[in-house]
């Protein structure tokens, strides 16, 4: 055995990749993680941190355009300083960046700098990176080792996605941004187009709303956050409508005509009429795609199918040997699912653990204002299923401490089956929803019915009280509003 | 001996709220169950799989094991109340069945009453791999991941599956609609477990090392025993073995554990006079005999396997090529 052979090398340093290569090491696997271009991949650099610091910021000038209603007064005119808001942006990616080399290194993970390439069972080649992209800042961190030849029993894909390009809609950089630039702006147009409403576009559109831009949402589904529920959808899009953002659902963008410095588009409703908009910039947000290529996949016949490979819920391709996690593995393209995905993988490999994720049971999360927070069936999906439902509904106006926030609008919907009482489904729109969402993921791991919901004591006064009104709401029993009329 | 307390923490059944709900309503006994939890919990996935239903979404590699399908129902030889009145109440206490005693009762029978066994006996010399066997295992590191001990099943399965890749012919599986001719030898192992068996699986044995099936089988049988397999551990495979040498056994015929098309049932290795030559020498030898599913495999097709396997058995140096 020499020095390069490992029992798992992990190929992509994001948070599945990363955190699968822990897992390994804390199981006594020699690991090592090979990364191109920054430890913490896009949704540490480019995605989930740095675009919640920028909400923050957005929350927090929205928050002293309210000042007065709360009893603060301020002198002046409340202004943005971009570039300290950026760079703060910046910074926080920064430094959870190097937190990421740091544990890596406190848990003996080898990380290796370079771009790999799978050249047979269980070997590895990792080159140069041959062309930096202006957005992977390429820099080593101290003690990685560099190009050259390895081997690993067990190689582990966590390549991650990277945003989908549709014809006609190609990023430039400069007028039509994806979230790369959309995350640093020199400045903030004065108008922006927003293509497509998933997670992505919409915390998008409600950033630069919020900072003052005129901004357009286009949508080829008919609700946007199309994989949310659509009563929850609905609500979200009528708080959006009144902050002043535009939205334009079954609608599509046919054309986007570039200018000095500006876009006109053209979007085709769905009766088939036509408009054009003019915005200063384009933002598309059409989904992302895998990290396939370049992998060495195709040559040892690996499946791959709709630009994702093709694993098992163990992370286990068609070819012994090599497993795929995280977004490169398919959806729900989410930091969170890869990284179990990448904890499941590494302990079925070592056998200790042989169940896949339920998918049903992740939580997904929209930092928007206002937030959005879901996990299980959507009521559609649940009726499409056949399944007999009972649903609870509790708005945010009957919730005492919503009263104290200032934050009015809102709904907790739970859904749970009629026949044996297992929550299904929980779905919520509102401020601070996201931190609220994991006690009903929490809820259905560990199967809990509609009774033992019942008689969890939840403190007064928090947002979470609604979480617990809604499950009595599903049975006839809140407390906090009123009877449902003719009973 | 145990406490006070861990008898009474060992009655108590782990189960998730929903489980005891879905159980309760489908009549289910939740101490017939084997939970697949942390901490062996039974959840909602365990009840289903009891029921035979499988899940509601479409949830990648999540295998739903395979208990008793409902559509099939064993016609007993007696009725029990025929059989209870043959015996004077007070002279037997009746213990209900366990899943797994259903699933062995529901799978053999189905084996004996659909598949047309026929059955070929051979015996194989040891000398040469009880040779190799210990200089192998002289040279095993003492400790560490990459330890290990050999054991003489080990070379069956090894030689059972690359048998199996020489006559692809006899790797294969009946179906109505066509015959599915494995592209892997899977070879599954009987571990025999408090109440039962198991059969777990080594994939593609063909091309693991002997150290490799040697340290996987042992986690698999100490996993079956404590009955901490997942569902794709058990179940599909190619062929089984069952291997009741142990016991002294010399020679005997195993039920085919379906879909496989052949199972082989190993007999002790022990000291015999044998020809050689023009003189007798003592020899160490082994019988092996191999149930065949005639649908699938004919009886020079069953030879043909067995005489592979028994060349591979004699002269374990093949194995290495």
């Amino acid at each position: 055995m020499t020095s390069r052979d490992y029992d798992i090398v992990v190929l992509g340093a994001g948070p599945g990749g990363y955190v699968a290569a822990i897992r390994a090491a804390q199981l006594g696997f020699r690991t090592a993680i090979v990364e191109r271009a920054h430890l913490g991949g896009i949704c540490l650099n480019w995605g989930c941190i740095p675009t919640k610091a920028l909400l923050r910021s957005a929350e927090i000038f929205r928050m002293c355009g309210r000042a007065n209603e709360f009893g603060v007064t301020r002198g002046g005119k409340t202004r943005v300083d971009l570039k300290t808001l950026v760079g703060r942006s910046r910074t926080v990616a920064g430094e959870l960046n190097t937190g990421v080399g740091f544990l890596l290194k406190k848990n003996c993970v080898d990380v290796i700098w370079g771009e790999a390439r799978i050249v047979g069972p269980g070997k590895l080649a990792v080159r140069k990176l041959k062309k930096a992209s202006e957005h992977t800042e390429p820099s080593a961190p101290k003690d990685a080792l560099g190009p050259g030849d390895y081997a690993a029993q067990h190689i582990i894909v966590a390549t991650g996605a990277r945003p989908r390009v549709l014809p006609g809609l190609e990023p430039d950089g400069k007028l039509i941004w994806t979230y790369f630039e959309a995350m640093q702006p020199p400045a903030i147009p004065k108008s922006l187009l927003v293509i497509g409403s998933g997670a992505i576009g919409i915390e998008f559109a409600s950033f630069y709303c919020a900072l003052g831009a005129d901004v357009t949402v286009v949508e080829i589904l008919p609700e946007i956050l199309p994989a949310e529920d659509a009563e929850i959808a609905a609500l979200a899009r009528k708080a959006f409508e009144k902050h002043g953002i535009k939205i334009f659902t079954d609608t599509k963008v046919v054309d986007l005509e570039k200018e000095a410095d500006a876009v006109t588009a053209t979007i085709e409703f769905g009766d088939g009429k036509r408009q054009t908009i003019k915005t200063e910039r384009a933002i598309s947000a059409v989904g992302v795609v895998g990290n396939v290529e370049g992998l060495g996949l195709e040559e040892l016949s690996v499946t791959i199918d709709k630009e994702t490979i093709v694993a098992d819920g163990l992370g286990r391709t068609n070819v012994p040997g090599i497993y795929a996690i995280g977004d490169v593995a398919g959806a729900p393209m989410l930091a969170h699912k890869a990284e179990h995905e990448g904890v499941v993988c590494v302990e079925a490999i070592k056998r200790l653990n042989v169940h896949g994720l339920d998918k049903l049971r992740i939580p997904g999360c929209t930092y928007s204002d206002p937030q959005v927070a879901s996990v299980g069936l959507t009521e559609d999906k649940a009726k499409a299923a056949g399944r007999q439902v009972r649903i609870g509904r509790f708005p945010f106006r009957a919730n005492g401490k919503a009263f104290a926030l200032g934050e009015r609008e809102g709904l907790v919907k739970t859904i749970f089956d009629a026949n044996t009482g297992e929550l299904i489904g929980a779905h919520m729109v509102g401020a601070e929803v996201t931190e609220l969402i994991q006690g009903f993921v929490i809820a259905m791991q560990l199967e809990a019915t509609e009774e033992d919901l019942m008689r969890t004591v939840f403190p007064h006064p928090t947002l979470s009280e609604m979480m617990y009104e809604s499950v009595l709401a599903a049975y006839g029993r809140a407390i906090h509003i009123p009877p449902a009329a003719g009973r | 001996m145990a406490t006070v307390a861990e008898a009474s923490h060992k009655d108590r059944i782990l189960a998730s709220p929903l489980a005891r709900r879905l159980a309760k309503q489908a009549g289910l006994d939740l101490g017939s169950l084997q939970g697949s939890g942390p901490h062996d919990r039974i959840i909602k996935r365990d009840i289903e799989a009891a029921l035979g239903v499988g899940r509601d979404g479409a949830s990648a590699g999540q295998a739903v094991a395979t208990v008793p399908g409902r559509a099939f129902a064993a016609v007993p030889a007696l009725s029990d109340e025929k059989i209870l009145a043959l015996y004077d109440k007070g002279a037997y206490k009746i213990l209900p069945h366990d899943n797994m005693r259903k699933v062995i009762a529901e799978r053999l029978t189905i084996a004996t009453q659909t598949i047309p066994h026929f059955y070929l006996s051979v015996d194989c010399r040891l000398d040469d791999l009880m040779r190799a066997r210990e200089r192998m295992n002289a040279a095993s590191p003492h400790e560490g991941p990459r330890a290990y001990k050999l054991s003489v099943n080990d070379f069956i399965i090894k030689a059972m599956a690359l048998a199996l890749q020489e006559v692809p012919a006899a790797n294969a599986t009946w179906t109505e609609g066509g015959m599915l001719r494995h592209r892997y030898s899977d070879v599954g192992v009987a571990v025999a477990v408090e109440g039962g068996l198991f059969t777990p699986i080594i994939h593609q044995a063909e091309v693991k090392s002997l150290s490799e099936i040697s340290n996987e089988m042992r986690d698999l049988a100490k996993r079956a025993r404590k009955r901490r397999l997942a569902p794709h551990e058990y179940q599909g495979g190619t062929t089984s073995i069952s291997n009741l040498g142990m016991y002294g056994i010399k020679s005997f015929d195993a039920v085919i554990n379906p879909p496989h098309a052949t199972i082989l049932a190993v007999g002790t290795a022990e000291r015999r006079a044998v020809v050689v030559g023009e003189s007798i020498a003592p020899a160490t030898v082994m019988n092996v005999t191999l149930s065949c599913d005639h649908r699938v495999v004919d009886g020079a097709t069953g030879a043909a396997l067995l005489g592979t396997f028994k060349a591979f058995i004699e002269d374990p140096v093949r194995m290495l090529v």
